[in-house]
C-alpha cells in the first residue's frame, strides 16, 4: 500500500520535471501583445535610479527605460529585485529586461544576455573632506579602503580585475597592497567613510556619479582624480530572444544617434559619459 | 551578599555608559563643563535609584522603563541626526502610500506576516503530527521538511522559491513567493516548539482521558491540546516578533516592506542612519503590540491552571 503511494508521488515529481524547462519564450512577443514592458532596476542607486519624493522611481536609467519603451510603443513598468536575484538570470518572465548599470562580464553571460552598452562608468577613490594625504590614487597604496561586497573595486584593488567586457577601455594598477575592508553595501562603506578621516577606513572605492550626488546631499567627501577605470554598462536579457536582443540593441543606437541619449546623460550626470573616454 | 553585589555591578556599568555617552553630547564643552554635565547626571541617577528602592514595583518597574528609554535616546543624540528627514518620510515607511496598487511599507510588512503567521500555524501543526506519528511517511516528510528548512538559510529558500520554482513551470509573483517561503521556514521552527508542547503533557492525560472513554482524536483535541497551547504560547510568541523582522528578506524579489522603503529612501537622501532608525522604531512598536496580545493571550489561558511566580 505505502509502496504504491510513492510510486504514485515519484511519478508525479517526474512528470512536473519533463514539463519543465524551455520556458525562454519569446520575450519580444510577450511584450508586444501586453504593451508593456517589465524592467528590473534598483530603488536605492541615485542618481542611476532612486525612489523620489513623491515616491516614484527617477534617474538616468529609470529615463532610459521609460525612453526605450517609448521606442518599442509599450508602457513601461518597474520592479526592484534584489541584484542577486537579477544576475541570477532565470527570470521565469517575470521582467524583461534588466536596465541597471550592470557590466557585461563573461561570467554573467553564460545565464543573461547583453544586447546594448549604453553608457561607460568612471570607477574612483573618495577619501574624507578632512583628509590631506592622498591626492592621487598611488598615494592611497597601503591604506584601508572601503568597498561593497563582491563589486570589481576587490579585483581592482587586489591586482587581478577581470573586465572581459567588448570596449572596455585598458587600465592600470594604480593602488598597491590596499587593506581592502568589504563592507554589505557600497553605501555601507560610503557611511563608514563619513564616520571620519581615517576613523574607520582612510578611503572609498565608488562610481563617479554617486561620489556627486553623495557631495551634493552634503556628505564629507572628495573625489580623488583621476578616475581609475572605467566600465562599460549594458542593458541585460534572460537569454534566448535574439529577435527582443536586436530590437533592444536597435533602440539604444537610436538613441545614441539622434542625441538623447547624450541628453539623459547631461541631465543626470552633468556629463555625457555615453561614449569610452578619450585615452 | 550576592544580590548586592550584583546591584552594585549594575550601578557600576549604568554609570560607566552614563559617562560614556556625557563625553559624546558634551564633546564640544569645555573639560570643567563636561565633567560638571556628567557629575549632574550622575546625581539625577543616585536620586532615581534612592527613589527606587521607596516605590511599589509597577511604579519602579515604569522608572527603569523610563531610564532606559532616556539612555537609548541619549545614545541616538550622538549620531547628529537629521530628525525632519525622519518626519518626511514616516508616512512612506508606515506605507500609507500605494505603490502599484499594492500595500508597502509597515503596511506589507504587517500583511505579510499575518498571511505567513497563519500559514505557518497550520504547517507546523501539521508537522508536528508528522514527527509525532508512527507511520513512516509522515514521519519521514515531516522530519525532512523540519531539517531542510531549520537548516538551510531563509535566504537562500526565498531565492530558491522565486527563482527554482519557475523551472518546474511554476511562477509566482514576488510576494506570493517571500509569504511561502517565510511559512515553511517558521513552520519547521514551530513545529518543533508544538511537538515540544504536546508532549511536555504528561501522558496520563492522554490514559485518563481514555480510561473515561474518549476516543484517541477526542484524547489529543479535548485534553492534550489545551494544555500543550498554554505551553507553546511564549516560544511561539517570540517567533511571531522574528518573522515580524525576518520578513524583510521579501525585499530581495522586489516588495517594497518597511526595511526596503528606509533603505532606498535612506540611499536617495544619503541618510541611511536616519531612515533604518524610523524602520527600528516601526518594528520595535509592531513587535510591542505583538508581546501585549501575547501576554494578555497568556493571562486568558492560565485561568485555572497555576499561576506562574
Amino acid at each position: 500500500m505505502h509502496k504504491k503511494h510513492s510510486f504514485a508521488a515519484a511519478s508525479l515529481l517526474l512528470s512536473l520535471a519533463v514539463t519543465a524547462g524551455a520556458d525562454a519564450g519569446p520575450v519580444l512577443d510577450r511584450v508586444q501583445s501586453a504593451k508593456k514592458l517589465v524592467v528590473a532596476t534598483d530603488a536605492a542607486y541615485p542618481p542611476q535610479s532612486f525612489l523620489d519624493k513623491d515616491g516614484t522611481m527617477k534617474g538616468f536609467d529609470v529615463d532610459v527605460g521609460a525612453e526605450i519603451g517609448k521606442r518599442l510603443g509599450v508602457s513601461v513598468d518597474y520592479v526592484t529585485p534584489a541584484w542577486d536575484v537579477i544576475v541570477a538570470g532565470h527570470w521565469g518572465g517575470r521582467w524583461d529586461v534588466s536596465i541597471g548599470s550592470m557590466t557585461p562580464t563573461a561570467q554573467r553571460a553564460t545565464v543573461l544576455d547583453f544586447p546594448a552598452v549604453y553608457y561607460y562608468i568612471a570607477q574612483i577613490l573618495i577619501v574624507h573632506s578632512d583628509n590631506t594625504t592622498i591626492r592621487k590614487p598611488e598615494d592611497a597604496s597601503g591604506k584601508r579602503i572601503g568597498i561593497g561586497q563582491g563589486e570589481s573595486y576587490e579585483g581592482y584593488l587586489a591586482g587581478n580585475l577581470v573586465l572581459d567586457a567588448a570596449g572596455t577601455p585598458p587600465f592600470t594598477y594604480r593602488i598597491k597592497d590596499a587593506q581592502v575592508q568589504a563592507f554589505e553595501s557600497n553605501a555601507m562603506a560610503r557611511d563608514n567613510l563619513k564616520l571620519g578621516d581615517g576613523k574607520r577606513i582612510d578611503a572609498a572605492m565608488t562610481s563617479m556619479p554617486t561620489a556627486i550626488e553623495a557631495q551634493k546631499a552634503g556628505a564629507p567627501f572628495r573625489v580623488v582624480e583621476p578616475p581609475v577605470y572605467f566600465e562599460p554598462l549594458a542593458l541585460a536579457i534572460d537569454k534566448g530572444d535574439p529577435e527582443f536582443a536586436a530590437a533592444l540593441k536597435q533602440a539604444v543606437a537610436d538613441m545614441r544617434t539622434d542625441g538623447t541619449l547624450k541628453a539623459l546623460s547631461l541631465k543626470w550626470f552633468g556629463a555625457d559619459v555615453t561614449s569610452p573616454p578619450a585615452e | 551578599m550576592t544580590r548586592l553585589i550584583r546591584r552594585k555591578f549594575v550601578w557600576l556599568g549604568l554609570i560607566v555608559i552614563l559617562v560614556l555617552i556625557g563625553a559624546q553630547v558634551t564633546g564640544g564643552l569645555r573639560p570643567t563643563a563636561a565633567f560638571a554635565c556628567v557629575m549632574v547626571g550622575g546625581l539625577v541617577l543616585l536620586i532615581n535609584g534612592l527613589v527606587l528602592r521607596y516605590c511599589g514595583f509597577g511604579i519602579a518597574v515604569a522608572m527603569v522603563y523610563a531610564d532606559l528609554f532616556l539612555l537609548l535616546l541619549g545614545f541616538m543624540r550622538t549620531f547628529d541626526l537629521q530628525y525632519d528627514v525622519m518626519l518626511r518620510y514616516l508616512p512612506d515607511l508606515m506605507g500609507f502610500k500605494l505603490q502599484n496598487g499594492f500595500l508597502q511599507g509597515a503596511a506589507l510588512t504587517i500583511f505579510v506576516c499575518i498571511v505567513s503567521i497563519m500559514a505557518a500555524t497550520l504547517i507546523a501543526f501539521l508537522a508536528a503530527l508528522g514527527r509525532l506519528s508512527r507511520q513512516p511517511i509522515a514521519y519521514g516528510v515531516a522530519t525532512f521538511y523540519v531539517s531542510f528548512f531549520r537548516g538551510t538559510p531563509l535566504m537562500l529558500q526565498v531565492m530558491l522559491i522565486f527563482l527554482g520554482l519557475p523551472q518546474i513551470g511554476l511562477v509566482l509573483a514576488a510576494i506570493p513567493s517571500g509569504i511561502l517561503a517565510l511559512s515553511l521556514c517558521y513552520g519547521a521552527y514551530m513545529a518543533e516548539i508544538f511537538r515540544a508542547g504536546i508532549i511536555a503533557v504528561p501522558r496520563g492525560q492522554t490514559e485518563g482521558a481514555m480510561a473515561l472513554g474518549l476516543s484517541k482524536t477526542q484524547a489529543l483535541w479535548l485534553v492534550v491540546m489545551p494544555q500543550a497551547v498554554r505551553l507553546v504560547i511564549p516560544p511561539t510568541g517570540s517567533q511571531f516578533i522574528a518573522m515580524l523582522k525576518d520578513s524583510a528578506l521579501v525585499s530581495i524579489l522586489g516588495a517594497w516592506e518597511l526595511l526596503y522603503i528606509a533603505r532606498a529612501y535612506g540611499r536617495a537622501e544619503f541618510r541611511n542612519m536616519e531612515m533604518l532608525i524610523a524602520a527600528a522604531a516601526i518594528y520595535w512598536a509592531m513587535s510591542i503590540v505583538m508581546e501585549y496580545g501575547q501576554s494578555r493571550l497568556e493571562k486568558n489561558l492560565q485561568r485555572g491552571a497555576l499561576k506562574p511566580m
